[in-house]
C-alpha cells in the first residue's frame, strides 16, 4: 500500500509539473495578431480611415506574457486589445473589428440586462404563489399552490404557441436589442383614414419567418413572464372555488389571445401606441412596464372570472352582509410581498430592455421610482386601515406596496421621485376603498384583493402617466413614433391624458368584454366552479388528490 | 340584462374611439373618453355584475 501512495504522488506530481510547463508554454505563444500587428506600419493619417485596414495600435500596451503568468489578482490585467475579436488574423485589428466589438457590447450589455431582469420577473411567481396561498384557507393550500405553479405552464405554451407572434410580431427592430428585425409583420386594418395595427404574424413556435434569432429570444423571455404575470392575477380572485380544468383552459385563452392583443396595441405597434403618431394624441398610449398591458389585463380578467363563478360558501349572509374569511399564513403572505417588490427591479427597469444606449441609463432613476412608490403605498394602505380600524393590517399593508408597485409599473420611466412617491400613496389608500367596494357594494368575493391591487391600480397607474409624466425621459430621441418626451397633463400635454383614458377605456371594454364572454362560455360548457361539497371540505383532495397540510389538518380535526 | 351590459360595455369602449374621427378637439375627446368610461362601468358593474348578483349563490 505504501507502494501505491508514492506511485500515486509521483503520478501526481508529474502530472502537475507537466500542466505547468504546458501553461507556461501556451502562455509563451505569440499573443494574438492584435498584438503582434502593432509594430506594423502606420496608414498614412491624411488618408480616409478603412474600415478593414490594420490599426495603428500603438498605446495600448497589453500585458506580456510573463505578466499574464503571474496572475492577475488586481484585475488590471484582463480584458485588453487581446481580447478583442478580429475578423481575419492574417491582416490583424482593423478599425470596423474595433466598431463591431464596441456594437456587440452594447448589445451583450443589453442581452444580459434583459435577460437578468426577465429572471427577476419570473421569480415573481413564487411571489404569487406564496401571498395567494397565504390568503386562502388551509383546506385549499395545494389547489391555489398548483394553480399558481401551472399557469407558469400553461402560459408559457400558449405564448410561444401563437401569443408572442399576436403580441410582438410586427414590432419590428428593437434598437437596443440589436436585431429583432425578423418580426416585421403587422395585420393592420384601414380605417377613419388611418391604419389601425391589430396583432401581429410573425414568430409563431419562434421558428417561422427567420424568428429562430437571438435578439427575438432575449424579447421572447422577458415578454413571456410578464404574461404570465397577467395569467396568475386571475387565479387569486377565483381562488377556493375554481375548477382546475377552467382555469387551465382560461389560463390558455388568456395568454394565447387576450393578452397578446391588447400587448400588440400598447407594445407591439398596434393602433394604441399610434394614437400620437396618427391623431396628434401625445406619444400615443404610453405604458413603461405594463400597469394596463399586465395588471389591468390580469385584474379585469379577474373581475370578470369572480363575477361569473360567484362569491365562495359562507362569504356573504342571506342579508347581503359579508364575512371575513381570513387566510392561514399572514408571513408567508408578507415574505411573498418582499419577493413581488424584489422581482419588481426586473419589471420596471428591465422595461427598457437594455442598460446601454437609448437613454437606458435611466434605470437608475425607475429603479429609485419604483422602490418609492412601494414604499408610499404601503404607507397610505398602512394610515388608511389605522384610522378607520384602529389597527395597521398585515394582509392590506402588503396590498398597499404591491398597489403602490403596480401603480408605478406603466408611469416609472417617465416621471421623477416626488411624483412616483404621490402615486404610491394614492394607490395604498385606492387599493383599501377598493377592496371595501367590491367586497361590500359590488359584492364580487375576491379571496386576495386581486382586482383592486392589480386591476384598478393598473388602471390608475395608466392614467398617472397623462397626468405626471414630466418631459425629461428621452429614450433615443422619441416614443412610440413621436419625437421628443412624454408629457403629461400637470406638465402641458392633455393629449397624453386623453391617450391614456382610450386605453383605459380598451381595457374596460375589450380586455374585460372578451375575458368575459370567453370565461362565460367554458361555464355554460365546462363549468367553472366545483361543487358546493368539494368547496366546504376543501379543494385539496377532491381537485388536486392530496392535502397541501395533511398532518396539520388531523390535529385540527383532533382537537 | 347580461347581454344590455355587454352592449354597455362595447359602446363605452367605442365612444371614445369613434370620436378620434369626429372631433380634434382635445377637450371634446377628453370629455367623450370619460363618457366612454362612464358607460363601460355602468356596463359592468351597474348591469353585469346586477344580472349575476340576481341569481347569487348566498340568495339561495
Amino acid at each position: 500500500m505504501p507502494h501505491c501512495r508514492v506511485l500515486t504522488c509521483f503520478l501526481l506530481a508529474s502530472l502537475l509539473i507537466l500542466s505547468s510547463c504546458g501553461i507556461t508554454a501556451w502562455c509563451q505563444t505569440p499573443p494574438s495578431s492584435v498584438a503582434s500587428n502593432q509594430t506594423g506600419p502606420a496608414p498614412n493619417p491624411a488618408a480616409a480611415p478603412s474600415l478593414t485596414a490594420p490599426l495603428p495600435v500603438k498605446d495600448a500596451n497589453p500585458p506580456s506574457a510573463d505578466d499574464l503568468a503571474k496572475g492577475d489578482p488586481g484585475g488590471t490585467l484582463t480584458g485588453t486589445i487581446a481580447d478583442v475579436s478580429v475578423s481575419d488574423a492574417k491582416k490583424g485589428l482593423t478599425l470596423g473589428d474595433a466598431i463591431n466589438q464596441i456594437g456587440q457590447n452594447k448589445v451583450a450589455i443589453n442581452f444580459v440586462w434583459t435577460l437578468v431582469a426577465g429572471f427577476l420577473v419570473m421569480f415573481m411567481q413564487a411571489g404569487f404563489a406564496t401571498v395567494e396561498t397565504g390568503l386562502c384557507r388551509a383546506k385549499n393550500a395545494n389547489h391555489t399552490m398548483m394553480m399558481n405553479f401551472m399557469v407558469y405552464g400553461f402560459g408559457l405554451f400558449a405564448y410561444w404557441v401563437c401569443g408572442f407572434a399576436f403580441q410582438m410580431g410586427g414590432v419590428g427592430a428593437t434598437a437596443n436589442l440589436g436585431g429583432t428585425a425578423p418580426l416585421s409583420s403587422e395585420f393592420a386594418v384601414n380605417l377613419l383614414g388611418k391604419s389601425w395595427g391589430i396583432f401581429g404574424t410573425r414568430g409563431f413556435f419562434l421558428t417561422q419567418a427567420g424568428t429562430y434569432d437571438v435578439g427575438v429570444m432575449v424579447l421572447f423571455l422577458f415578454q413571456m413572464v410578464f404574461m404570465d404575470t397577467a395569467t396568475t392575477i386571475v387565479t387569486g380572485a377565483a381562488a377556493e372555488r375554481w375548477k382546475f380544468a377552467a382555469f387551465a383552459i382560461s389560463t390558455f385563452f388568456l395568454g394565447a389571445i387576450t393578452y397578446p392583443l391588447f400587448g400588440n396595441w400598447a407594445w407591439g405597434g398596434g393602433w394604441l401606441s399610434q394614437l400620437g403618431a396618427n391623431f396628434g394624441l401625445g406619444h400615443g398610449y404610453c405604458d413603461f412596464a405594463g400597469s394596463g398591458v399586465v395588471h389591468a389585463v390580469g385584474g379585469l380578467t379577474a373581475l370578470a372570472v369572480s363575477m361569473i363563478i360567484g362569491p365562495r360558501l359562507g362569504k356573504y349572509n342571506r342579508d347581503g352582509s359579508s364575512n371575513a374569511m381570513p387566510g392561514h399564513d399572514i408571513m408567508i403572505v408578507l415574505v411573498g410581498c418582499f419577493i413581488l417588490a424584489f422581482g419588481w427591479f426586473g419589471f420596471n427597469p428591465g422595461s427598457t430592455l437594455g442598460a446601454s444606449g437609448n437613454g437606458a441609463l435611466r434605470i437608475g432613476s425607475i429603479a429609485v421610482n419604483t422602490m418609492l412608490a412601494g414604499c408610499t403605498g404601503s404607507f397610505g394602505a398602512i394610515l388608511y386601515m389605522w384610522i378607520r380600524y384602529g389597527k395597521p393590517d398585515a394582509s392590506m399593508s402588503g396590498n398597499g406596496l404591491l398597489a403602490g408597485l403596480v401603480a408605478i409599473t406603466a408611469p416609472s420611466g417617465f416621471v421623477n421621485s416626488i411624483s412616483a412617491a404621490i402615486i404610491g400613496l394614492i394607490a395604498g389608500v385606492l387599493v383599501c376603498l377598493s377592496v371595501e367596494f367590491f367586497d361590500r357594494v359590488a359584492k364580487v368575493d375576491d379571496p386576495v384583493g386581486a382586482i383592486s391591487v392589480h386591476g384598478i391600480n393598473g388602471i390608475w397607474g395608466v392614467i398617472s402617466v397623462g397626468l405626471f409624466a414630466d418631459g425629461k425621459s428621452n429614450y433615443g430621441g422619441s416614443w412610440n413614433g413621436v419625437t421628443g418626451s412624454v408629457t403629461g397633463l400637470f406638465y402641458g400635454d392633455p393629449g397624453q391624458l386623453v391617450a391614456q383614458l382610450i386605453g383605459v377605456a380598451t381595457l374596460l371594454g375589450f380586455v374585460f368584454g372578451v375575458s368575459f364572454v370567453f370565461n362565460w362560455l367554458v361555464h355554460v360548457v365546462v363549468g367553472q366552479r366545483v361543487s358546493p361539497q368539494s368547496e366546504l371540505e376543501g379543494l385539496d383532495v377532491p381537485e388536486m388528490g392530496a392535502l397541501g397540510y395533511p398532518e396539520f389538518v388531523l390535529k385540527a380535526y383532533r382537537a | 340584462m347580461k347581454i344590455l351590459g355587454l352592449a354597455l360595455i362595447i359602446v363605452g369602449w367605442l365612444i371614445p374611439v369613434l370620436a378620434l374621427a369626429f372631433t380634434s378637439s382635445n377637450s371634446a375627446r377628453l370629455i367623450l373618453s370619460l363618457v366612454g368610461i362612464g358607460v363601460t362601468l355602468v356596463g359592468i358593474l351597474g348591469v353585469l355584475n346586477k344580472a349575476h348578483l340576481e341569481h347569487a349563490i348566498w340568495k339561495r
